[in-house]
Formats: C-alpha cells, sequence, structure tokens
C-alpha cells in the first residue's frame, strides 16, 4: 500500500492550556485535489489548519506528510517540507513593499538570482501586483491584499497551499477571483486544503468535501455528494440548495 | 550667529542620543522587550571604551567595534537568562519592564562594585577640541560622535533594507506570526535583534565615553530621555527615534541657551508628556487598538 500524501490521525489539539477544540479530527488528503473543510462555528477548522502548519502543538494524534511525521515542528520547518498556510487575516507586512512581501515569500530560498526570476514571474502573471509593486502592501484594498497572500504562497511552489477563510469580507467579484487564483494552483499540480465560510461556493470549487464538528471529523467524501447531502444542507447550508 | 551655534550643539548630541536611542527602539520593536537596562549597558559599553583607552591608549572611536562585540555577547547571555523563557508569555511586554529593571539594577552593582562610582570622562585629545567656522565653533568630541552615529545608523538602515537577516527583522518586527509561516526562525531572529541591539548600546557608551561624564548610576538619568526620543518617534520605529533625537536635541539646546541649562533635559520629559497626551503612537508608529 502507497505512503499516504498528507494525513492527520485522531488530533487532539487546542490553545494553551485550555479545553481540546480538536478532538478526534483527521483527515486524508489526496495529491493535486482541493478539500475543502467546512462545519459550523467553533467546529475547529482553522484550528485543524493551525495543528498541520505547526502553529499550534498536538497534543494527540499525529501529522505525517509523504511518510514523514510533522508533530512538533514549527510553522517554518513545516513549510520547508512544502505545506504554505495563508492564515484568516492574510499575514502580510504592512509596511513592505509588494515586491517586498513577494520575497519575503521566498525567504527560505537560497538562490538570489532563482528567487528574483520566481518574484517576476508571479509580478508578470498578477498585473495588480505588478502595477503595485512599490507601494506598502498595508495600503492595498482587501482584495489586492488577499491576491498578494495566495500570489506569495506560489513563490516556493509547495506541495499543498492551506487557505483559512480567504473569501472573508470580500466583495463577491473579488471572491471568483480568489477561487480562480486557487484554479490556477491546483492546474500547476498544488493540493488545496481550503476552509471556508461560504460553503457552497467552496464545495462547488472543491473535489472533496470534509465536515468536521465539535472537533472531530464527521465524515469526508465527494464534493459534490456532500453539497447534495440533506443532512449537510440542512445543518451546514442553511438548507439551500446548491444551484 | 548664535542660532546656527546652538543648531549646531544640539544636532551634535542628538547623533549621539540617536545611536543611544537606536537600539532601544529595534530591541522593542522586535520582541516588544521595553528593555529599561539599555542605559545601563550603554554606560557598560563607556567603560570598555573608557578602560581599552586608560590601559593601553586605544581610541575610544577605535573601542568601538570591540565595545559592540562585548556588548553583543553580554547581550545575548542576558537574554539567555533573562528573557527566553518568559517569551510565550501573555504579558510578556510587561514583564519586561520589571525584568529590565532588574538587570539595570544588576548592571549598575556590577558595575559599580567593579570600576566605583567615581565620574569618568575619556579623554582622547579631540575630545576637548573644535574646529571653527566663522563664530561658529564645532566641538571636535561631539562632531565625531555625531557623524559615527549617523554612519552607524545609516548601515543599520541598509542593513535592515537589503539584508536577508535585515528582511526577516523587519518582517518579524510587523507581523510574527506571519514571518513564522514564511519560514523566520523568529526565536533566533529575536536572539539577533537583541544582540544587535544591545552591540548598538555597545557602540553608543564608546562615544558617550567621551562626549559626556559616567558613572555606573549615570543610566537613571538616561532612561527617560531615551524613552522619550523613542516613545516621540514611534515605539520601535528607529527612523523616528533618529528624527526625535535630532529634534529634540536642537529644541533642548535652544531651551539651554535661552532659558536656562537646568531647564534643556525637561525639554525631553515635557515632549514624552505632550506626546502620550496627543498623539501616544509617536511620529512614525501606529495607531494603538483601543480594546
Amino acid at each position: 500500500m502507497s505512503k499516504p500524501f498528507l494525513s492527520v490521525t485522531d488530533i487532539v489539539a487546542g490553545y494553551g492550556n485550555g479545553p481540546a477544540i480538536l478532538d478526534g479530527a483527521r483527515l486524508e488528503v489526496e495529491p493535486g485535489k482541493v478539500h475543502c473543510i467546512i462545519g459550523p462555528n467553533g467546529a475547529g477548522k482553522s484550528t485543524l489548519l493551525k495543528v498541520i502548519a505547526g502553529v499550534l502543538p498536538i497534543r494527540k494524534g499525529e501529522v505525517i506528510f509523504k511518510g514523514e511525521r510533522l508533530n512538533g515542528l514549527r510553522p517554518d520547518q513545516v513549510l520547508r517540507r512544502g505545506i504554505a498556510f495563508v492564515p484568516q487575516e492574510r499575514a502580510l507586512f504592512p509596511k513592505m513593499t509588494v515586491r517586498e512581501n513577494l520575497r519575503m515569500g521566498g525567504y527560505i530560498l537560497r538562490d538570489e538570482k532563482e528567487l528574483q526570476r520566481r518574484i517576476d514571474e508571479i509580478l508578470e502573471r498578477f498585473p495588480i501586483l505588478r502595477e503595485r509593486a512599490e507601494q506598502h502592501a498595508g495600503t492595498m484594498s482587501g482584495g489586492q491584499q488577499q491576491t498578494l497572500s495566495m500570489a506569495r504562497t506560489m513563490i516556493l511552489k509547495p506541495d499543498v497551499v492551506m487557505l483559512d477563510e480567504p473569501s472573508l469580507g470580500l466583495a463577491p467579484k473579488v471572491v471568483r477571483e480568489m477561487f480562480d487564483i486557487m484554479r490556477m494552483m491546483t492546474e500547476r499540480g498544488v493540493t488545496i486544503l481550503l476552509v471556508e465560510q461560504n460553503a457552497i461556493m467552496g464545495l462547488k470549487n472543491a473535489d472533496v468535501g470534509v465536515v468536521l464538528d465539535l472537533g472531530r471529523t464527521l465524515f469526508e467524501k465527494p464534493a459534490a455528494e456532500v453539497l447534495t447531502d440533506p443532512r449537510i444542507q440542512e445543518l451546514y447550508l442553511g438548507g439551500r440548495k446548491a444551484a | 550667529m548664535e542660532i546656527i551655534q546652538i543648531i549646531v550643539l544640539g544636532l551634535g548630541l542628538g547623533g549621539v542620543f540617536a545611536l543611544m536611542g537606536a537600539g532601544l527602539s529595534l530591541v522593542f520593536g522586535v520582541m516588544r522587550i521595553v528593555n529599561l537596562a539599555h542605559p545601563s549597558l550603554i554606560i557598560a559599553g563607556a567603560f570598555v571604551a573608557y578602560w581599552g583607552f586608560r590601559m593601553w591608549g586605544i581610541d575610544p572611536l577605535v573601542m568601538l567595534p570591540i565595545a559592540a562585540v562585548i556588548l553583543a555577547a553580554i547581550g545575548v547571555v542576558l537574554y539567555k537568562l533573562f528573557f527566553e523563557r518568559e517569551a510565550k508569555s501573555a504579558k510578556y511586554s510587561e514583564m519586561t519592564v520589571l525584568l529590565t529593571f532588574a538587570v539595570a539594577m544588576i548592571v549598575e552593582g556590577a558595575l559599580g562594585a567593579m570600576f566605583s562610582n567615581t565620574q569618568r570622562v575619556t579623554s582622547p585629545s579631540y575630545a576637548t577640541d573644535a574646529f571653527f567656522i566663522g563664530d561658529v565653533f564645532i566641538p571636535k568630541g561631539q562632531l565625531y560622535a555625531g557623524i559615527v552615529s549617523l554612519a552607524i545608523i545609516g548601515g543599520l538602515a541598509l542593513f535592515l533594507k537589503y539584508s536577508r537577516l535585515g528582511y526577516a527583522i523587519r518582517a518579524t518586527t510587523q507581523n510574527r506570526e506571519a514571518a513564522a509561516l514564511l519560514g523566520v526562525n523568529v526565536n533566533l531572529v529575536g536572539i539577533q535583534s537583541f544582540a544587535i541591539g544591545i552591540a548598538l548600546a555597545g557602540a553608543a557608551g564608546a562615544l558617550v565615553s567621551f562626549v559626556f561624564s559616567f558613572f555606573p548610576a549615570k543610566h537613571w538619568e538616561w532612561i527617560a530621555v531615551l524613552m522619550s526620543l523613542v516613545v516621540l518617534g514611534g515605539m520601535g520605529s528607529i527612523l523616528g527615534t533618529v528624527v526625535a533625537a535630532l529634534g529634540l536635541s536642537v529644541i533642548a539646546a535652544f531651551v539651554g541657551a535661552w532659558i536656562g541649562s537646568t531647564w534643556s533635559t525637561m525639554t525631553f520629559f515635557l515632549a514624552l508628556f505632550l506626546v502620550l497626551l496627543f498623539r501616544p503612537q509617536g511620529l512614525f508608529g501606529e495607531k494603538p487598538e483601543l480594546v
């Protein structure tokens, strides 16, 4: 049997000495696919991404990526293994220019020429970033900041990109652009782990749906099936039919 | 002519104050450590330069890099002993006020025990000499100290702007969690920044040693002055600290010349008071969130 690409097994985790937010979460991530994690508020969706990214320590369970155990690794060590994380608050450096933010995206690259080449490539692909290359990130609109934070992860060409609520606070048109960027990533073979407040939109753009409740994984199945599952419709999608 | 003279003297001292405050600002910006021990470490640096000159006749400007390296090493030891274990505390910044207060007392006590509380000053020939341009005199000691200070700060700015570590330091200052997510070992960057900040204290000490007389307990006079510079500039902004140091030193020089020298130090305290009252984020700092 081949090794799983990324597997999360029976994770127990929480903040500080507080109660466990995740209590038995699990996940089997297939390479090159978009996995959308849904669930009610407080289900532990963002916490799960933070655990995988090494931001929060694991109390029990394990995270295995390409056969290697990630438990106990710092965020920089997880990144070096190919898993990038874009948190909810976008994690930009407001007083750095767009170009400098992109440069920070390739911080772990030691080859200056290669880094420069990749920055130029990103600026070429995202005209809005090229136009504002010398502008401070903190002065850009929410949508432009989200574009920058997502584009920045592409500098390292990671295997997995974890996006925590990328559409939060953005106008519908900008949200569509975010999903376009996500699609661009998957076309390049990047695996996406997505936590999305707009569950219908998230699932429509995903291959696999993961339902989390009270820190536990209820089930994982093809996103189309999750979308049409009457229980999920009732519980998490507000009874709305997916058009 | 008097006005030009006052401005020249103010700028000379301002340059030294800028370097004295730059390390304090850097350490706060990156690590959120309110380092009340910074002036006591400047005095430690001054003692290094003083003894280098006294025992071997080495110019304090030559002793400057030596003082910086010695103080950087002391900084790493202090960080490991006092700050590292508390770094994850939610009340870290508040705790560092008490911790650094204790460190200041320890440093002062150690310096007092080793060198006594006698007033000292390093006296290379230029310390008591001056250039004259018409009627304006420029004390060579202040001029050299001011130029060297601004050169060091300029070097620091270039280092922060263009070097890999500089990027990491700036990123950690602006968003610690994001820096970690992008591969920066923020703990290591913290230690390196602390060491650089304390090295700046050592460098400033070497300059202070021939610009001011000093003794171990002198740091209590300086902490309020330096805090006023850092707060006026905006906590964590090195550029702000430099602008505040030059500006306030010139104003203090005017106050000293026109009102009386005893009032000149008051300029810094008054600035601190007014800034906290009307613009708590300082000139270049971010507006604090109302939580």
